[in-house]
């Protein structure tokens, strides 16, 4: 095995320790972890920006094949920058109409064709049958349950008259429809949280192996050893700053101080 | 009865939290080979691939990052697997620009797994700016979206992109996404009006909001989450980290729903005036607050 392959895998190991660590509670092994993730993630994305965009698709087309008008539209993203000196702000105007006139122009008829008519036509296409099927078998029954969600859940969000008597009992079976709806995205939800822990327990029972060193079970033992002498310490210094909330908590008394 | 309804609402949290970390190490240290049924969209999916002759070109957007890859990296390998499998002309790109390196490393690393050269029988053109518009521009002119692939070479120069100038010569595109740009938006800018034929690959979390595109066919198939990685591991008969994910998820799912189902058991049997104490009781500020927020 490389050296390389090596310490990415106690790197790996140890962070991914430290950011586990936060179930116990807010420490300094997750805060670590955090604010090396949130610049690591900084620098690769301006370094990739620096290669993909600025070399790649302004510098080699401008200079090397003399595509001038790429210009253009690196003056607009310089524009942009312009906020943050209020005495000329208001030119970086010019780039937010740029970009939400052609934003809008591009994606406007794309989405009514493709995420409203279609799926209309979708909708109401399979109660008519297709060629060679029965026309009342499971699929048009599948339609017309779909059919019947669409109208009840649109009938709930209707807001411009009562909801009373029919439109009442309509805006009703609405509600089931969308709290099954949510019930569905919870559970897929939850499926992929799951298969996130499933990922990371992959890679530590790979790197507590003796090929990697043990490194998850040392790891371990340090950050374990390490949260322990920081209880120590907080509880032996009378008005410590930790948070003892078991959990963690998204409100840190030290940060506001 | 209330008295164990308080005490297991006033539980501590990190009680939960080993028990999902036990349910999610066991079957992973001791698979039991729980059964797998493999569903519709996935198949879908599988045998658009295996009607595809040799030679037709298979475009895969790998448009996540790695904060995504434990559920769409076992599908990008198993995808390319098969595309590689039936000497499908491939394709890898990205729309996510924290994703490049990642994509990289699995589409060269199955590529050589194959024996297949770069350049001759794959490219990997990485990273373009500007999301949704660089299917636009791909589908007018691949050359101007990706003038050079990743590693500097000229796009029409390559040979295995020899005849391909836009979008309209691609015979499938399969997007893996984490959330936008990704599948919607090949749909959306791509395949309505390019023509091509258009899978998805994403995370369970945009799962369910596909499905509608699947109904109507503006989608040919869906891969969804772990699971349907494990089910595509499957149809290509090579079992990878996928498969072996699959019992630790069962686990945790059947954990998880005893513990929805004890908790509204303990709400339906408790008088709710005693719940509302135990919920004042717990808004105490040494009480423990949701992890992970």
């Amino acid at each position: 095995m490389t050296t390389s392959l090596l310490i990415g895998a106690w790197v790996a190991a140890g962070l991914t320790l430290c950011m586990f660590s936060f179930l116990y509670k807010d420490n300094p092994f997750f805060r670590f972890g955090e604010h090396l993730y949130v610049g690591i993630s900084m620098g690769y994305t301006i370094v990739r920006i620096y290669y993909d965009v600025m070399v790649k698709s302004l510098y080699a087309p401008v200079i090397q094949e003399g595509k001038w008008w790429f210009l253009i539209a690196a003056l607009l993203g310089l524009l942009v920058l312009t906020r943050f000196i209020p005495a000329i702000s208001w030119l970086s105007r010019i780039s937010f109409a740029v970009i939400v006139g052609f934003g809008s122009g591009v994606a406007i008829p794309r989405i009514i064709s493709s995420n409203i008519l279609q799926q209309v036509q979708g909708t109401l296409k399979p109660l008519l049958g297709n060629d060679g099927q029965p026309l009342f078998g499971m699929a048009q029954l599948n339609a017309f349950l779909i059919l019947i969600g669409v109208i009840t859940v649109l009938v709930y969000f209707f807001f411009s008259i009562e909801h009373k008597g029919p439109i009442h009992a309509a805006a009703r079976i609405g509600i089931y429809f969308l709290m099954i709806n949510f019930g569905a995205g919870f559970g897929y939800t939850v499926m992929a949280r799951m298969s996130l822990l499933i990922g990371r327990f992959d890679d530590l029972i790979l790197f507590a192996s003796r090929e990697y060193g043990y490194a998850t079970l040392v790891l371990l033992g340090m950050i374990a050893f390490g949260l322990f002498m920081w209880e120590r310490n907080a509880n032996a210094v009378p008005g410590s700053d930790q948070d003892s909330r078991p959990g963690g908590s998204d409100v840190r008394p030290h940060a506001d101080g | 009865m209330r008295d164990l309804a308080g005490k297991l609402l006033r539980m501590d949290r990190r009680i939960i939290f080993v028990l999902i970390a036990l349910a999610t190490l066991i079957p992973l240290l001791r698979p039991i080979g729980l059964p797998i049924r493999i569903s519709p969209e996935v198949k879908q999916v599988y045998d658009y691939i295996e009607s595809l002759p040799e030679g037709s070109v298979f475009l895969l957007s790998l448009d996540f990052d790695p904060a995504s890859k434990p559920e769409l990296y076992p599908m990008a390998v198993a995808l390319l697997k098969h595309a590689f499998k039936r000497d499908l002309r491939v394709i890898g790109m990205t729309l996510l620009v924290t994703g490049t390196g990642m994509a990289e490393k699995v589409v060269s690393g199955i590529a050589s797994e194959y024996g297949k050269q770069r350049g001759l029988d794959y490219a990997f053109l990485g990273y373009s700016p500007g999301g949704s518009n660089v299917i636009i521009n791909m589908g007018q002119d691949l050359a101007t979206a990706f003038p050079t692939d990743h590693y500097g070479e000229r796009t029409a120069d390559l040979p295995v992109l020899q005849g391909i100038t836009s979008l309209r010569q691609v015979n499938y595109v399969i997007s893996l996404a984490a959330g936008t740009p990704g599948v919607e938006s090949w749909y959306v800018y791509g395949k309505e009006k390019y023509g091509f034929e258009l899978g998805g690959g994403v995370t369970a979390v945009i799962a369910p909001g596909l499905y509608p595109f699947l109904n109507t066919g503006q989608i040919n198939g869906l891969i969804g989450g772990l699971r349907g990685a494990a089910e595509y591991e499957i149809l290509i008969g090579a079992k990878g980290k996928a498969v072996a994910g699959m019992d630790a998820q069962s686990a945790t799912h059947f954990l998880i729903i005893g513990l929805i189902l004890l908790c509204n058991l303990i709400y339906f049997l408790t008088p709710h005036a005693a719940i509302r104490s135990f919920g004042s009781a717990q808004s105490r500020s040494d009480a423990p607050r949701e992890a992970g927020r």
